[in-house]
């Protein structure tokens, strides 16, 4: 077991302070929780085992779940040299690139997908993306990535930037004299100190890929076995009035949530707790 | 070798000013100057991290102005250290090393030796957090070392540390300067810092180089008002020139109602200066009122130093005073309300224009 040796003798006040902390933590805990067991105990056997036979749930599972990888693959990808960039580089209109990485996160989702559908359905660009290049999106899996992307890579970006902010200048200075040129300095300094920050960035773009609903309804629809993922296949579910399959789903889809959100943090140790 | 010719780099309105500078393969190097100075700048400017408006940089004769960080021999420890939280010592001190793509055993052979030369082989396993500040500044400066570099460049790097640690970190660089015989900055705002380790020491105020030579000069012969100020002598006095002094190589001086003898011929009106530690103070029983430079004075502060006492007097000049702990026990047993100051000519050092 370890010793705890940094923590502050406490008088009456720091106690109080702590439990009205600890009481708004257990205030939202127990909320959630609370909704999740009211559609534990909404749900039957029959609904379960709807869940877990059918093949077009199970199709929306996959969908949901490699869509979602792919697209946070994706936003990291530009989420790390974006948010190096933003961070260390001064260059005319920085400020408004800055403000446009926000913009995603701004909007109500919905956007992305009328924009999305606008922007292939009725630009020549887009339909000579779509007609000419063969590269197709709207109401293809292939899609539902771009839509999530749209709707969620900010996230990344503003945290990989956040991150790099948080790294002093002084230790790449230090590996440029050492002998690293720009790229080694980033490689093995920047990156490595930012990498939690970063990871951080890629569980909340995951999240809200994840759960996104709205404009992949208007953009690739959800056709089953095709196009749709878990949430729209909860929207599908209650709208032909299966209330008890689409909070069955929905639970589904809040476990393998947890189970990828608390895996990531375990496996990049940022759940370590640093005494 | 390092020499800089005329090095100019302005950033916002802060500009160093057409610095230029000499350091000898073997020569230990203090450059002196207040906050806010631009000695870290003039740093960074050495080490290729800030790109210069103009001037040249040379290190063993060869140009490096327009060279990278990387490319420039130098050995760099910044301010904070910034050792890399996310490497162990080890780590850190062979990083320059795995960079350059030694092999793992020639890497850890090296790091081994400079971790001996530091004596901190006991730390090498050790992660950067729990370090004291004493053995992050030798880690840092194992890691500039390991390299073996032309030039180390240090940015105070003991202004972190207490007393005791800084001077025994100040023996250890000295040490290895002399060891390894490495053209060495060491930038500081602190003197008895630059006196542990100097060879010669420059003062640099707002950009601009005030003065250069070794640390007796920028004592006893400043160059202006602000070098004088910044060794700390508070004894700075305007004075007009009225006549031949007594010895023919003298010039007497009228500052408030007294004459002084100053050595060297003079004109005009001028400004001199007398170190605290040059001003002698007598029992007011001896007084002798054919002596030269001398006047009686009140002794109205004194303050217990440790090495010495200092002593502020109140008389025709207003003087600060270093004395002995013995000297300033004989003036309180001698009951008498007054002091005598005498200033020697010879160290009455006047001011250039």
């Amino acid at each position: 077991m370890k010793v705890v040796s940094n923590i502050p003798v406490r008088g009456w006040r720091d106690r109080v302070f702590a439990a009205a902390t600890f009481f708004f933590v257990c205030v939202f805990i127990i909320f959630v929780l609370t909704l999740i067991i009211t559609d534990v105990f909404y749900i039957d056997k029959e609904a379960v085992i709807t869940v877990l036979t059918s093949k077009f749930i199970r199709h929306a599972l996959w969908m949901s779940t490699w869509t979602t990888f792919v697209t946070t693959f994706i936003a990291l990808l530009f989420a790390v040299p974006m948010g190096y960039a933003l961070s260390r580089f001064r260059f005319p209109g920085r400020i408004v690139a800055d403000a446009i990485v926000d913009l995603p996160i701004v909007f109500p989702p919905l956007v992305a997908g009328l924009t999305l559908l606008v922007f292939f359905s009725q630009t020549a660009l887009g339909k000579w993306i779509q007609e000419d290049l063969g590269i197709e999106f709207v109401f293809q899996p292939k899609g539902i990535v771009l839509c999530q992307f749209v709707a969620a890579a900010s996230f990344a970006i503003r945290s990989a930037k956040t991150a790099f902010d948080d790294v002093s200048q002084r230790y790449e200075n230090v590996a440029l004299t050492l002998g690293c040129t720009q790229w080694g300095s980033f490689r093995r300094v920047s990156l490595p100190l930012a990498r939690n920050g970063i990871i951080a960035g890629g569980i909340l773009t995951w999240a809200r890929a994840f759960g996104l609903f709205g404009p992949l309804m208007i953009f690739v629809g959800s056709f089953r076995g095709r196009t749709e993922v878990l949430s729209t296949t909860i929207f599908l579910e209650q709208s032909v009035g299966n209330l008890e399959v689409a909070l069955a789903i929905a639970l589904l889809l809040i476990f393998v949530a947890l189970i990828a959100v608390t895996g990531i943090r375990l496996v990049s140790g940022s759940a370590q707790v640093k005494l | 070798m390092i020499r800089t010719e005329e090095i100019f780099f302005r950033i916002g309105t802060f500009q160093l000013q057409r610095l230029s500078i000499e350091i000898a393969t073997d020569q230990y190097f203090v450059l002196l100057g207040p906050p806010g100075s631009g000695k870290t700048i003039f740093l960074e400017c050495l080490c290729g991290l800030k790109k210069v408006n103009s001037g040249r940089i040379y290190i063993d004769g060869r140009e490096v102005t327009a060279l990278e960080p990387r490319a420039r021999d130098i050995g760099y420890v910044p301010q904070d250290y910034a050792l890399f939280p996310h490497l162990s010592v080890e780590q850190n001190i062979a990083f320059g090393l795995r960079v350059h793509g030694h092999q793992h055993k020639e890497t850890k052979a090296k790091v081994t030796e400079t971790a001996d030369l530091l004596g901190i082989q006991h730390l090498l396993s050790r992660g950067i957090d729990g370090l004291s500040g004493g053995e992050r500044q030798r880690v840092a400066v194992a890691r500039a070392l390991v390299l073996q570099p032309k030039v180390l460049l240090l940015d105070e790097p003991v202004s972190a540390l207490d007393e005791v640690t800084r001077q025994d970190v100040c023996v250890q660089l000295l040490r290895i300067q002399r060891h390894l015989n490495l053209a060495t900055i060491h930038v500081s705002h602190n003197l008895e810092e630059a006196f542990s380790v100097a060879d010669r020491a420059a003062i640099l105020h707002q950009g601009i180089l005030q003065q250069i030579g070794s640390l007796d000069e920028l004592l006893r012969r400043p160059n202006s008002e602000f070098v004088a100020r910044f060794m700390r002598c508070e004894n700075i006095f305007c004075a007009e020139v009225v006549g031949q002094g007594a010895q023919g190589s003298n010039t007497k001086v009228k500052v408030g109602d007294i004459q002084l003898q100053v050595s060297g011929q003079h004109s005009g009106k001028l400004t001199f200066m007398i170190r605290p530690e040059d001003v002698l103070v007598c029992p007011g029983s001896q007084y002798d009122e054919k002596g030269g430079n001398a006047f009686v004075a009140k002794l109205v502060r004194s303050r217990d130093c440790g090495g010495y006492v200092k002593v502020e007097l109140d008389g025709p000049l207003n003087l600060v005073a270093h004395i002995t702990a013995g000297r300033f026990a004989e003036l309180q047993g001698e009951h008498h309300p007054d002091v005598i100051a005498v200033l020697g000519p010879e160290n009455i050092h006047v001011l250039p224009r």
